[in-house]
């Protein structure tokens, strides 16, 4: 493969940009210890707990703690305002918390504000967007003693500490009753937010009180701000100008250009996303459908060059998968078949299915357009006739949700979990929307592997699953993302394992 | 007193209306025709908005024979080629290839069909709609000129542009739908100048001593104010040919307009703005397609305008 | 007088009202608002919730005269996607369409009328010809073409003005020319034809021949006639700007009405866009009386009409 390298014109952009820009702008933010990033779709909250956006999963990671963290080097779950746990039994989880963790506003942390927070979210009327998460499992929460609450589960569940780790943010007794708070967040995170305007941007300051014991403390950059700008050129042209220091998510077109200019740094990290292509073998949609033929889905997943479009158009770290989970989440090793580029194969396979001359089908997309006009391209090559509907996400959920669709390309980032709980287990649960497959032994497999805490069973089921989902070619998994972030070189930023940046960690370079 | 429509109207179509009373005073001792074509052979925007226009369409309309290559054939291992004349280009390639090594050149031919029948099938059901709507409010009158004017204030109060963008939101986005949404948002220009004419008529004797001799009164509108709006009517149309091709690219540009992988400009304008400070080229090549295209388009109106009409520059 | 007013005012509200239930009608039955609340990753049971709970399930005419008796109130409603009123969302994107669309006009106004003017004075000489290949040039320039020619060249090549936002002035300058641009063509003809028509009169042609007037004068005596309908134009011009700034805005991510109104589209956000198109529809029809009202009084022979 050959490398592109900015053509004479972009040099000679280059250059002049070089010439007039780095002297104006090259020092500014380091100067205002100001880290300036930005965000490619506005924020409608800065409270996670009515948040379901990744930005807000990003933002919540500076201003607030749970009881839990993802610890950034291993990606497991730790304290972080607890002190320490410990599982009484399968469904009693006792908790003592640190004593010295303050919140913005000045007040220590207590038992009663931790037990707060988890009523609220499990309160069917609070209406946030985590109490799904936690109201599966978790029955109630009490106050054991000061500094200590108890945790009752309502059934063994493995992943308790992920939720509180991933979803809940803690909050002081009386937040949401107490409407005459005039901070945007009351937070106990490393930072305070300063000011928020929902589609423009949120200003963040360290907060000097932070407990000291943290693993997070001690940040080194004293502001921060989150720019909205939803255009990726617009965010190139904010970088090379010098108005934002960090851009996340960058399309690998984009970050391969720009890091060829000396004065912007590329890092490339792991994302726990995978793309797939979902076939509607249940035949929701039509009962028709030809892709109720395990033969047509088999000559789908044949007939798309996987390879290719990874290597050219994912590109970086990314690589092919094969399974319907990322390989980095446990539970994630299927050993059933995989399907090779063959389109001579799969043209085969379409006409023992009954399909010589082909068949005609919408595939749906809302996402990397580019990676779907290139599917599009391959299943027409094998001589599928496929029309493209790319429409926004609440289009498209729409359809999916009606069990609409016929094919549809999309990705999941599992919240950043490294387990198959979060990829396999939400796409083939049996109320699941994602579920094209109408497989209920399936589901059965997927709900047991959930209710499991043994990891070696666990893994077993998992591994059951994922056979079986290859072996029907229930969908096609297609690879992994990588992650491009381009930043201004004064800037130090170590690449998240798990594509969920964690800004608290950023620092200027001498 | 000024409504709203003789305020839009201010534009450079506007002054059709204006000029047709000057009509039959110039053209003396000469057939209206051969007077038009001899401001014809003289005029030298129309002879150059000809000649674009000439090109273009040849292009268009035999764009499978003139391209290069398919303009949908994809080779990834050859994408993002730059233009031959830049460091890296080849000779097969001319103007390079886009995001999934798709020859640029072949999907600008084809990418001039699109704008050019989406320019004139919008046009073509925005005078279908408006010249109706006229006849009917003009010769009828009533309640349902009044409805006409109900519907004609409705169109112009809401912002255009994010009227079709609604409603290909909702309807989904094709070809098909651009062109109707556009043609059924543009053809008040159409309408009022059919109303004006219609109503005139209405009033002249020899409508009534035609119906009374068994003709339908309709039908004798129609004959007699048609003919004398063509001139009009093909300015109206030229300019919103334009009007519309620029709409569809503004449509595309946002994700609203032509679905992929049909090669629109505004389409390609957009798939290539994530790369325009390091391959410009693939922003700037369709932009000034479109921009000639548009140019052309107007200056043909201007043309037709000033060689029908009375020449006001003079 | 009073009279036309009231039955203009009333026209005005109609017109807002069909429009805006038309839009509300096509969203309720194309998309899913429910999923649009709750978000990309939201499980099935937190939608049906919310379906339930926002009421997506009663009648579109039901669910339409809730809010319309909301508005009655003051109260526009919530939006789906930001979870704020839009109330509070209007006001804190107005003023930068409104500053946006002033200074836009500004541009017009100081390319149009000069252009127009030295047009007119100078019928069929370069200058002529130079106002009238600008106009065209205007006209057929694609607004977001010429947007993203401004930043490559005087934001990122020469970093004069920065590529987006809306914080301060600067930020305004290119986003002004665009839209600025785009009303050009349609303003500067009619200044000429006005112009034009205006000094071919008899009146002025028998002073100018007379050597009684010279061009201070003409601007005075003729311009003030030749402007009656170009403050119409202007006033549909600021219309269109005040709710046709979308792609402006959009390419150069400012935070105004039009780039709400097509992201709340994208969103399906159905009150905001509802909010939006009645307030578009009703700024618009109030400058055209507005211009009206103008030039009843810059013209007598019209008020008396």
């Amino acid at each position: 493969m050959k490398t592109r390298y900015p053509d004479r014109l972009g040099r000679r952009l280059t250059g002049l940009f070089l010439a007039c820009v780095l002297p104006l702008y090259a020092c500014a933010d380091q100067e205002t210890d100001t880290l300036v990033v930005a965000f490619s779709k506005p924020l409608t909250t800065v409270d996670r707990l009515y948040s379901i956006q990744r930005e807000g999963l990003i933002l919540s990671r500076l201003t607030d703690d749970g009881l839990f963290f993802v610890d950034p080097k291993t990606l497991e779950f730790e304290p972080l305002a607890a002190a320490s746990y410990e599982w009484v039994t399968d469904t009693q989880l006792d908790i003592t918390l640190r004593d010295d963790v303050i919140f913005h506003d000045g007040s220590r942390l207590t038992a009663e504000d931790v037990v707060y927070t988890f009523e609220w979210v499990l309160d069917e009327d609070s209406d946030t967007s985590r109490g799904p998460v936690i109201q599966r499992w978790l029955d109630s929460v009490e106050t054991l003693a000061p500094g200590r609450v108890r945790f009752n589960l309502k059934l063994p569940y493995p992943m308790a500490l992920r939720d509180m780790a991933v979803s809940i943010p803690l909050r002081k007794k009386g937040t949401y009753e107490d409407e005459t708070a005039d901070a945007p967040l009351n937070g106990i995170g490393p930072y305070k937010v300063v000011s928020f305007s929902a589609g423009r941007e949120i200003v963040l300051q360290r907060f000097e009180d932070y407990y000291e014991g943290s693993p997070k403390a001690g940040p080194a950059i004293e502001h921060m701000k989150f720019r909205v700008i939803p255009d990726q050129g617009t965010q190139q042209a904010e970088l090379l100008s010098g108005g934002i220091d960090l851009m996340l998510d960058v399309p690998p077109d984009v970050a391969d250009n720009v890091s060829h200019l000396p004065n912007v740094e590329r890092l490339e990290g792991n994302d726990i996303r995978i793309g797939y292509v979902t076939l509607d073998a249940a035949a929701n949609s039509d009962p028709d459908t030809p892709f109720k033929h395990l033969k047509v889905r088999q000559a789908i997943n044949h007939a798309i060059n996987r390879e290719e479009i990874t290597r050219y158009l994912v590109r970086g770290s990314a690589e092919v998968v094969d399974f319907a989970c990322h390989p980095r989440q446990f539970g994630c090793d299927g050993n059933g078949p995989r399907y090779r580029f063959d389109p001579v194969k799969a043209k085969q396979l379409l006409a023992e299915a009954g399909y010589p001359n082909g068949f005609s089908f919408d595939l749906w997309a809302y996402r990397e357009k580019i990676i779907a006009e290139a599917i599009v391209n391959d299943l027409k090559a094998v001589g599928l006739d496929v029309q493209l509907r790319y429409v926004k996400l609440n289009v498209f959920s729409k359809v999916r949700n009606d069990k609409d669709m016929e094919a549809f390309f999309a990705s999941y980032g599992s919240g950043g979990t490294a387990d198959a709980s979060a990829s396999t287990g939400v796409h083939f649960a049996r109320n699941s929307a994602r579920n094209y497959s109408g497989d209920e032994a399936l589901a059965d497999t997927v709900l047991a592997a959930e209710r499991t805490i043994d990891p070696g069973e666990r893994q077993a089921l998992y591994r059951q699953a994922l056979n079986r989902i290859a072996e029907q070619a229930y969908w096609v998994p297609m690879f992994s993302y990588s992650q491009n972030y381009l930043l201004s070189p004064e800037l130090e930023f170590p690449v998240p394992k798990d594509g969920v940046p964690r800004f608290w960690q950023a620092s200027w370079r001498q | 007193m000024m409504t709203i429509r003789e305020a839009v109207s201010g534009s450079s179509i506007a002054s059709v209306e204006h000029s047709d009373a000057e009509q039959s005073t110039v053209n003396l001792g000469m057939s209206p025709t051969r007077a038009a074509l001899m401001r014809a052979r003289k005029h030298q925007g129309l002879k150059i908005a000809l000649g674009i226009l000439l090109v273009m369409a040849v292009f268009a309309v035999f764009a499978p024979w003139l391209a290069p290559h398919d303009p949908y054939l994809q080779t990834l291992s050859l994408r993002m080629l730059p233009p031959v004349w830049v460091e890296g280009g080849q000779w097969e390639y001319l103007l390079g290839t886009d995001h999934l090594g798709r020859d640029y050149l072949s999907r600008i031919i084809y990418g001039a069909r699109i704008s050019m029948t989406i320019g004139i099938g919008a046009a073509s059901i925005g005078a279908l709609i408006g010249v109706t709507l006229g006849l009917l409010a003009g010769y009828f009158g009533g309640w349902l000129d009044q409805a006409v004017n109900f519907l004609v204030t409705c169109q112009l109060a809401v912002p255009s542009l994010l009227l079709i963008m609604a409603l290909v939101f909702v309807i989904g986005q094709s070809i098909t739908v651009v062109i109707f949404v556009i043609g059924a948002t543009h053809w008040v220009f159409y309408l009022v100048v059919t109303r004006f004419a219609t109503l005139r008529l209405r009033e002249l004797d020899f409508v009534a001593a035609a119906s009374a001799m068994g003709c339908s009164r309709f039908q004798i509108a129609v004959r007699e104010v048609l003919p004398n709006l063509v001139n009009q009517i093909m300015v109206i149309f030229t300019l919103e040919v334009a009007v519309a091709i620029l709409n569809e690219a503004t449509l595309s540009f946002l994700g609203l307009g032509i679905p992929s992988p049909t090669p629109s400009w505004g389409l390609m304008i957009a798939e290539g703005k994530t790369a325009m400070f390091f391959q410009p080229w693939l922003v700037i090549l369709p932009g000034v397609s479109l921009f000639i295209l548009v140019i052309a388009v107007n200056l043909l109106g201007d043309g037709v305008r000033d060689v029908t009409v009375t020449n006001r520059r003079n | 007088m009073l009279n036309y007013v009231l039955r203009r005012g009333f026209m005005a509200l109609l017109v807002a009202l069909t429009v805006s239930f038309g839009t509300f009608a096509l969203f309720h039955f194309a998309t899913d608002p429910a999923q649009t609340i709750a978000g990309e990753d939201a499980p099935q049971e937190m939608v049906d919730d919310i379906r339930e709970q926002y009421g997506f399930d009663r009648p579109v005419s039901t669910q339409y005269f809730n809010w319309l008796g909301g508005v009655l109130r003051g109260d526009f409603g919530e939006s789906f996607f930001w979870k704020q009123p839009v109330v509070e969302l209007i006001q804190e994107h107005a003023g930068v369409t409104v500053m946006l669309a002033l200074a836009s006009l500004s541009v017009t106004i100081l390319i149009a009328l000069p252009l127009g003017i030295s047009a007119a004075l100078r019928p069929n000489t370069w200058v002529d010809r130079f106002a009238l290949s600008t106009a065209v040039s205007a006209q057929a320039v694609p607004n977001f073409w010429l947007g993203l020619m401004l930043i490559i060249v005087f934001a990122v090549t020469f970093p004069i003005f920065p590529v987006s936002g809306d914080s301060t002035w600067r930020h305004f300058v290119l986003p002004a020319l665009v839209l600025g641009a785009s009303s050009v063509p349609a303003v500067m003809r009619l200044t000429r034809t006005g112009l034009l028509d205006v000094l071919s009169s008899d009146y002025i042609r028998t002073a100018r021949a007379k050597g009684f007037i010279g061009y201070r004068l003409i601007l005075q005596q003729a311009l003030r006639n030749a402007l009656l309908p170009i403050v119409s134009v202007l006033a549909v011009q600021l219309g269109y700007k005040l709710g046709g700034s979308v792609v402006t805005e959009s390419v150069f991510s400012m935070n105004g009405l039009g780039r709400l109104a097509v992201e709340s589209i994208f969103n399906s956000d159905i009150p905001t866009v509802q909010s939006l198109i009645l307030i578009f529809v009703l700024t618009f029809v109030l400058l055209t009386l507005a211009a009206d009202l103008i030039n009843a009084w810059l013209d007598p022979r019209i008020r008396m009409g």
